[in-house]
């Protein structure tokens, strides 16, 4: 009898602890944000989609080479007058790319970046599979409608 | 009356089987007589990837076998690849590598925590608690290495940057907050008499059966086996801190849970004082090397789930002869059935939660 209502009482205790526990939440700022109008800054290492400066590149083939998913093709063409190597389909598989950086680090004339877009949602496959990255405006098609930023 | 023996399917889709596990129950009532898992459901086959990649290559790979501590399975792996070219990595990776390990093993032992008192009908509120202190580990991840959950952060030979202005003293925030934190869920968890009630007595693993089972980390040292391969054969400057191998006493699902909660202030501890220890130098790695394997290796780590294995054998070419990876969730789920016979149904969602297994790397 006298064990019955002690189990009681300290049950009773221990769920007025973890009530007390839930009322501090109510008085905590929020640590959710409402995504779709709201969104987080990117940080500064983040590893979005593979994106490339054109300009920079000499077809060294060496991202292609360390991909891992051989997400990225590259054909390249020699200048006869210069002797200089150019790329000259340069193509990107986003479906195949497992965002894991390598391509960026290996790259040495840092051509190769990760940008960070990360809403890569898209209709038909070849928005993704088929990306030319020699072309400036690869990602236009991807882009979501504006909506403000927000820091967190 | 006749009485028959009842075989339902638990899973694979199913919101207790911490993934795409199916479990074949046979019932007598609502008593478990036997139970037999099956697995294979996110087979891969990452073994035989590694087989066809360069060690630098594979690296992203092993993020995705346990995904809850990707960073200790990068370890592992680039741990075992250094020991088989015969390298080591700079003073300063090395601490960098055990203060996101144990970071990667706080993240892990809360989720489990809370997955765990969700299992056991806490609903939703502890579960989210773990989520939102996870998340403060999952920022810090992603400002050093710009990913959330497959992170690539270290490399053959080093990690792939240095840690970014700020982020020490973030780490040191998150200590400091994670203790404030540990109380709330001592008096959310651990002194509630439901959760109690729950768990204590439940699904009790032995020390002699845990060992013949080849049940690993946590659960091992839950059943009163003190074992833990940082601390018995040091790999990393983990000699050179101070920490205490926790233990439980019967080896139930309460004494596993209790061994995590602890293990959460000693992982805190660990990287408080690499935090403070780190030597100055450059511990980037360079990436872009052609390595030629020869002979063979194996390497073992204390993962967040137990004891994670690379066996790497190399032929004298640039890629792996073979690569066997010994996942320690696979054996922590072999004791499964052993541990449920004779249980109620939800005591066995209970024990299935408290060993904490992660299926992407049961399947591999």
């Amino acid at each position: 009898m006298f064990t019955k209502i002690n189990d009681m009482v300290s049950g009773f205790v221990s769920i007025l602890k973890g009530l007390a526990v839930t009322g501090k939440n109510m008085f905590r700022k929020p640590v959710t944000i409402q995504y779709p109008f709201e969104k987080p800054a990117m940080t500064a290492r983040f590893r979005g989609l593979v994106d490339l400066y054109p300009e920079k590149c000499i077809a060294c083939s060496q991202c292609v080479k360390i991909c891992p998913t051989a997400a990225l093709a590259l054909e390249t063409t020699t200048n006869p007058q210069t002797k200089k190597r150019a790329a000259a389909v340069f193509t990107y598989n986003g479906e195949l790319c497992c965002f894991c950086g390598l391509c960026q680090e290996v790259c040495p004339t840092a051509a190769m970046y990760m940008n960070k877009c990360y809403e890569v949602a898209y209709y038909a496959h070849d928005d993704l599979t088929k990306i030319d990255l020699l072309k400036a405006d690869k990602y236009a098609h991807l882009a979501p409608p504006k909506v403000k930023e927000q820091k967190t | 009356m006749d009485f028959e023996e009842l075989i339902i399917n638990m899973g694979p889709q199913h919101p207790s089987t911490h993934g795409v596990l199916f479990l074949q129950l046979k019932l007598d009532g609502e008593v478990v007589v036997d139970c037999q898992p099956h697995i294979g459901y996110l087979h891969r086959s990452i073994e035989k990837i590694a087989e066809n990649r360069t060690l630098v290559q594979f690296v992203p790979f092993t993020d995705r076998l346990d995904y809850i501590a990707s960073m200790n399975n990068n370890v592992g792996f680039c741990l075992a690849a250094e020991k088989l070219l015969g390298i080591s990595a700079p003073p300063r990776a090395q601490y960098l590598r055990v203060i996101v390990a144990e970071l990667n093993r706080v993240a892990s032992h809360l989720l489990a925590i809370g997955t765990f008192a969700q299992d056991l009908g806490a609903y939703a509120t502890p579960l989210f608690y773990a989520l939102r202190d996870r998340e403060k580990v999952v920022q810090i991840f992603d400002q050093l290495c710009g990913q959330r959950l497959t992170y690539d952060y270290v490399r053959v030979g080093g990690v792939s940057g240095d840690l970014p202005p700020g982020v020490d003293q973030l780490i040191r925030d998150f200590i400091a907050y994670e203790r404030r934190m540990l109380a709330e869920y001592h008096d959310l968890l651990t002194g509630n008499v439901i959760f109690c009630a729950r768990s204590r007595n439940i699904g009790v693993l032995s020390k002699e059966a845990a060992v013949n089972y080849g049940v690993t980390g946590t659960n091992l040292r839950a059943s009163g086996v003190a074992w833990d391969v940082r601390k018995d054969e040091p790999y990393l400057v983990y000699d050179k801190f101070d920490f205490k191998v926790i233990t439980g006493q019967k080896g139930d699902s309460w004494d596993r849970y209790d061994v995590r909660m602890r293990e959460i202030e000693e992982s805190l501890k660990i990287i408080e004082q690499a935090l403070g220890g780190l030597p100055e130098g450059d511990p980037v790695a360079k990436v872009n090397k052609v390595f030629r394997l020869t002979g063979e290796t194996y390497m073992r780590t204390e993962n967040p789930r137990g004891e994670l294995g690379f066996y790497l054998v190399g032929d004298g070419g640039p890629l792996p002869y073979r690569l066997k990876i010994r996942a320690p969730s696979f054996s922590n789920l072999s004791v499964l059935p052993y541990l449920v016979r004779g249980l109620n149904i939800s005591d066995t969602v209970c024990v299935l939660g408290s060993l904490d297994i992660v299926m992407g790397e049961i399947d591999r």
